[in-house]
């Protein structure tokens, strides 16, 4: 845990500089997070300050130490899955962004340690924006927790509050249905 | 088939690698915490301005209901309706001019044609 439970205490007493302190200190960490959910920059901000929003708000619920961060972080996670919702800026699976896609693959497998200039990464970034547009927002986000914040099932678990096989189950359709289309878009590219 | 589907987990996993990678770490703006905390101010104003109104509405509601106890309760008002009951209203409803209405029929024998 970043802060002590003393701080969030004073921060549920209305004290505005420790809330200040809490968001200065978990403020990296969101922001890092939504970048990776929503894939979109120039939100990311944006999506962040909802998030502390809803924290200042309903920080009058708290009551555990532990809860504190997967609260935090599902708080991020629907902050993150409302803007997705509302943007419905769902791209089409189209052959040139999977063209596209595979060029960032191998770019990344052959070259991940040569320079990466802001272009390549816009370019990674948006083949797998396109790629997430097989699976639903929840899943998307699910996926994105998961697969590259690294978070462990247990840890999910907490997020979710729901159980380990139900997290597998869903992990698994979620990363099926993507690779079905990921797969598909190597046919294409392959008989192209 | 089972090596194609092995080759695009490993695909779909670098994939992944790289978009980590490819999303960094920003760093927030300076404007951050001052936006924060006008988003924050206007909606506390917002939720203040709603919970004045909601009072206000309460506050008239629980004034008219008194008013409309007291009105009902004070001696005087209304009261014929308060004093009288069903029977003596409806007895005093029938005037005399009523009471064709309730005086058994009457029928003319002797203009009855004889057989």
């Amino acid at each position: 845990m970043l802060v002590d439970f003393g701080l969030i205490t004073r921060a549920q007493k209305g004290d505005a500089a420790a809330f200040n302190e809490i968001v200065t200190a978990y403020r990296k960490r969101i922001l890092g997070t939504i970048t990776r959910l929503i894939a979109r920059p120039e939100d990311v901000e944006d999506v962040a300050q909802e998030v502390f929003l809803r924290l200042y708000f309903s920080l009058d619920q708290l009551r555990k130490e532990e809860v504190f961060e997967p609260w935090l972080y599902r708080l991020t996670v629907n902050a993150a899955y409302d803007y997705l919702r509302k943007q419905r800026r769902r791209q089409e699976f189209r052959m040139s962004d999977l063209s596209e896609q595979q060029v960032m693959l191998a770019d990344a497998m052959a070259g991940g340690k040569a320079e990466q200039d802001d272009q390549r990464h816009k370019k990674v970034r948006e083949a797998v924006d396109s790629l997430l547009g097989a699976v639903s927002e929840a899943d998307r986000i699910l996926l994105m927790l998961k697969e590259v914040e690294g978070l462990s099932l247990k840890e999910l678990e907490k997020v979710y509050n729901v159980n380990e096989n139900a997290l597998k189950v869903r992990l698994f359709r979620a990363r099926q249905r993507v690779l079905k289309a990921f797969g598909s878009a190597e046919k294409k590219e392959g008989s192209g | 088939m089972n090596s194609m589907r092995g080759n695009d987990d490993q695909n779909l996993d670098a994939l992944f690698g790289a978009y980590r990678a490819a999303c960094g770490t920003p760093d927030a703006s300076a404007n951050f915490m001052p936006e924060l905390w006008a988003r924050i101010e206007s909606r506390q104003t917002f939720t203040f301005s709603f919970r004045r109104m909601a009072n206000a509405f309460a506050t008239a509601a629980v004034a008219l209901s008194l008013a409309v106890g007291l009105y009902m309760a004070v001696p005087g008002t209304n009261q014929n309706l308060n004093n009288q009951s069903y029977i003596e209203a409806l007895a005093e409803a029938s005037t005399p001019d009523a009471q064709d209405f309730v005086n058994p029929i009457t029928l003319e024998l002797a203009d009855r044609p004889s057989r």
